[in-house]
């Protein structure tokens, strides 16, 4: 089961050549096979064949010599036909007459005439006319000299076969060779073609990869194939995906910067209202000093008076500078931040009669490296929310608790409670159906910093109905060492 | 035999005619080696040794031909026995045969002439055996197989056969086996092969392949000489004693050293000459058939 997982682990590059060079030494091994039992038959019927005539002809040879057991002329034969059958190569013949025994062999000091026939000889033969001893290379045939019906003795030969075995040998070494050769020629051809062949895979995997690490590139035009086919439309695929995606996304960051500019928008008018509140104090003053500014007491009094104006409208500007200013909401969270978000609130809730109970417990000397700007911006969102959903002169909430491992905010309303919609967009899994719905951007903003900084969302019921919407935020591990080592 | 058969014959009564086909099946039993004019002169052959040298049967042939002044055929057989029986018979004019068939058919026989070899008409039997084996004596040799040459010849055969009847043994009982190769090359080679552990053998043989076939003829090496007896000589049946070929031939065979062709046969036999002998030069023979026959 590991080898299996571990071969399916190779890439299909190196997994296909693998393949078909395995299978292509398997194909070898059974065309070897075939062709060494093949002719090691040819060889053996051939053998056969030419024994079966070297002993027929010593058989017309010796016959008459036997019948008589005329030693003298058995051997001249057996000596004569030694040397005139040299493709059978034979080594030894012995010829036995009626008795048994020994009438002549070729090498007579070995089997001398007149003796009994060693035992081994009468055991080595087969079925087939020639028996073959693989580790002697010698081939072995037997025949018995029957004259009218009547057995009258035998001729037991021996063949030098080492010829027949290196000729097997030699095609064995040349099969393995010119096999070995080939599968090495088709793994590599294999290897090439697959590559070639999943080339294109191989660049739309890379582009996959890197989409799924946030940059989704378009396929180039040079990468596509020469020719057109499935890996074009395939590719023409991918960068349509690709191309629908960016415009999404293009899209909703032109929405996340529409509804940043409505909420400006909004709190533009209450802060005009903020600044306008004061202005006609300013003015009156102003004309107070024009007129009695000679007076120690009244001027005194404007000045202050058109200082206290000015320092409000100026809180204001701050604030919502510090919003909406790019480059500072990288900077991580402070207690200032939510400052802000109180004066940003302020002219909002005067508009709408609303108080807004704050709970800040921020602990003096706790960095965060939360970033400032997004949950600035998702508790400012939060609270114009929650302000929206709360009738005039009712109340909204905001609590805030740093701890050593978490930032937990919560606001509260006394709204009619979220819809579904809006909830699910803060707290479900998948937020998609919800924000493809439309609804809420707001709270898609929220969501999306909630799902950047690994926190959570959790829409609950408040102890006097309405909402109360808590985002919990874990304060990230080096965080909480730069500060113990600060303190 | 030309005039058996009279041409002008009218009619065949039943009496000729069964004497015409009883003398037809007598002509065809024996027109094989039948010796007549029209069918030239018939010289037979005992496979002494080299029977099968093609170069010197030609010589030979040719050599009698011109001196003979007719077609001269070379009959040559597997045994001594065959020979001897041809010539014996009548259907060879000639034949070089063994000095024991002689003596055993001395009054049916007359010489032509006999061999000379390093100047003498003599020659030796040799006992051999292995070059390897460590005898010196034949007593030794008890217990072997035996290899000789022909039951009809004297070096081959008799020699060995006369030599243990004088010491009051038999072939069969004093060797384990014996066997026969009809030819003394062929005795060389079954002991130098190891077939036969010793052998009886033709010492001019022996002694003339040792030069040509010194490979074959190392391989054995010589345990006893006999005496020196008479060498095979060439022999016509008495019944050709008239015959002019004969003389021919006896005249053809001793002054073949005078001559150029026929010093070429006898540098291939590489024999001195042929001379003329008397009967008694195979007495010793003759005395040894005799041991032979006494012994039982």
């Amino acid at each position: 089961m590991s080898t299996f997982r571990r071969l399916r682990a190779i890439p299909v590059s190196y997994r296909v050549p693998i393949l078909v060079a395995l299978l292509m030494v398997a194909i070898s091994g059974v065309i070897s096979e075939r062709v060494l039992d093949r002719l090691s038959r040819t060889q053996e019927s051939f053998i056969d064949g030419l024994a079966g005539s070297y002993l027929d002809g010593l058989t017309a040879a010796v016959l008459p010599a036997v019948l008589r057991g005329d030693v003298w002329e058995v051997f001249d034969a057996l000596d004569r036909s030694q040397k005139s059958y040299q493709a059978l190569s034979p080594v030894e013949a012995v010829v036995t007459g009626a008795d048994g025994k020994v009438l002549a062999a070729t090498d007579p000091t070995r089997i001398p005439s007149f003796s009994e026939l060693p035992d081994a000889y009468a055991s080595r033969y087969g079925a087939r006319t020639v028996t073959f001893d693989r580790e002697a290379d010698t081939g072995f045939a037997y025949r018995d000299l029957v004259y009218q019906g009547q057995k009258v003795g035998a001729i037991h030969t021996a063949f030098d076969a080492s010829h027949i075995f290196a000729e097997r040998r030699e095609i064995l070494a040349t099969l393995l060779v010119t096999n070995g050769v080939l599968a090495a020629i088709f793994s590599l051809g294999g290897f090439l073609l697959v590559r070639r062949m999943i080339a294109p895979m191989r660049v739309l995997e890379d582009h996959m990869r890197a989409a799924a690490n946030g940059v989704a590139e378009p396929i180039s035009s040079r990468e596509f194939p020469s020719r057109g086919g499935e890996v074009a439309s395939l590719f023409n695929g991918y960068n349509a995906l690709v191309h629908a995606e960016r415009e999404r996304a293009n899209l909703a960051m032109q929405l996340a910067e529409e509804e940043k500019l409505a909420s400006l928008g909004r709190l533009a008018s209450g802060m005009a209202h903020e600044i306008n509140n004061p202005l006609g104090g300013l003015f009156n003053a102003i004309d107070t000093l024009k007129t009695h500014g000679r007076t120690p007491g009244v001027r005194d009094t404007s000045i202050s008076l058109i200082e206290r104006g000015l320092n409000g409208i100026r809180e204001v500007v701050e604030a919502a500078l510090a919003t909406y200013r790019p480059e500072r909401s990288a900077r991580p969270l402070s207690a200032d931040d939510l400052e802000d978000v109180r004066v940003l609130m302020k002219p909002e809730l005067r508009r709408r009669r609303q108080r807004l109970d704050w709970q800040v417990d921020w602990p003096a000397g706790l960095a965060a490296t939360i970033p400032g700007g997004p949950v600035r911006q998702a508790v400012l969102n939060l609270l114009l929310n929650a302000s929206a959903a709360t009738p005039e002169a009712g109340e909204i909430g905001l609590k805030v608790e740093r701890t050593a491992h978490q930032l937990k905010i919560s606001v509260s309303d006394e709204g009619p409670g979220m819809p579904r919609d809006s909830i699910a967009m803060l707290s479900d899994d998948d937020p998609g159906p919800a924000v493809r719905a439309g609804r809420g951007l707001g709270l898609w903003m929220v969501r999306r910093m909630v799902d950047a900084c690994g926190g959570k969302a959790i829409v609950e019921t408040g102890p006097s109905g309405g909402s109360v919407v808590t985002l919990i935020l874990p304060i990230p591990e080096e965080a909480r060492n730069e500060r113990s080592h600060a303190a | 035999m030309t005039a058996r058969y009279p041409a002008t014959s009218q009619v065949l009564d039943r009496r000729s005619a069964l004497a015409l086909c009883g003398s037809a099946v007598v002509s065809l039993a024996l027109s094989p080696g039948r010796a007549s004019a029209q069918e030239g002169f018939k010289f037979g052959l005992t496979p002494v040794f080299l029977s099968n040298d093609l170069e010197l049967l030609a010589r030979l042939r040719a050599y009698l031909t011109e001196a003979i002044g007719e077609p001269v055929e070379l009959v040559s057989r597997r045994t001594y026995q065959e020979i001897t029986a041809l010539l014996v018979a009548g259907q060879l004019h000639a034949a070089w045969i063994c000095g024991y068939p002689y003596v055993q058919f001395k009054s049916e026989l007359d010489l032509v002439a006999t061999p000379s070899w390093h100047g003498k008409p003599l020659y030796q039997s040799y006992l051999i055996a292995a070059a390897d084996r460590p005898t010196e004596r034949w007593e030794n040799l008890k217990g072997d197989i035996h290899a000789f040459s022909d039951p009809d010849s004297n070096s081959g055969f008799l020699v060995t056969r006369a030599l243990l009847a004088e010491n009051g043994l038999k072939p069969e009982g004093f060797f384990a086996r014996t066997f026969y190769t009809y030819g003394h090359r062929n005795v060389i080679r079954a002991v130098a092969s190891g077939l036969a552990q010793s052998g009886s053998v033709d010492g001019y043989v022996w002694d003339v392949m040792r030069e040509m076939e010194p490979d074959l003829v190392t391989q054995t090496r010589i345990v006893r000489r006999s005496e020196w007896l008479g060498f095979p000589p060439v022999a016509a049946p008495k019944a050709l004693a008239g015959d002019p070929r004969i003389a021919r031939l006896k005249d053809a065979l001793t002054e073949m050293d005078r001559r150029e062709e026929g010093r070429k046969v006898l540098a291939l036999l590489r024999l001195d000459g042929f001379v003329a002998t008397e009967p008694a030069l195979f007495d010793s023979i003759a005395a040894k058939v005799d041991a032979v026959r006494r012994f039982g």
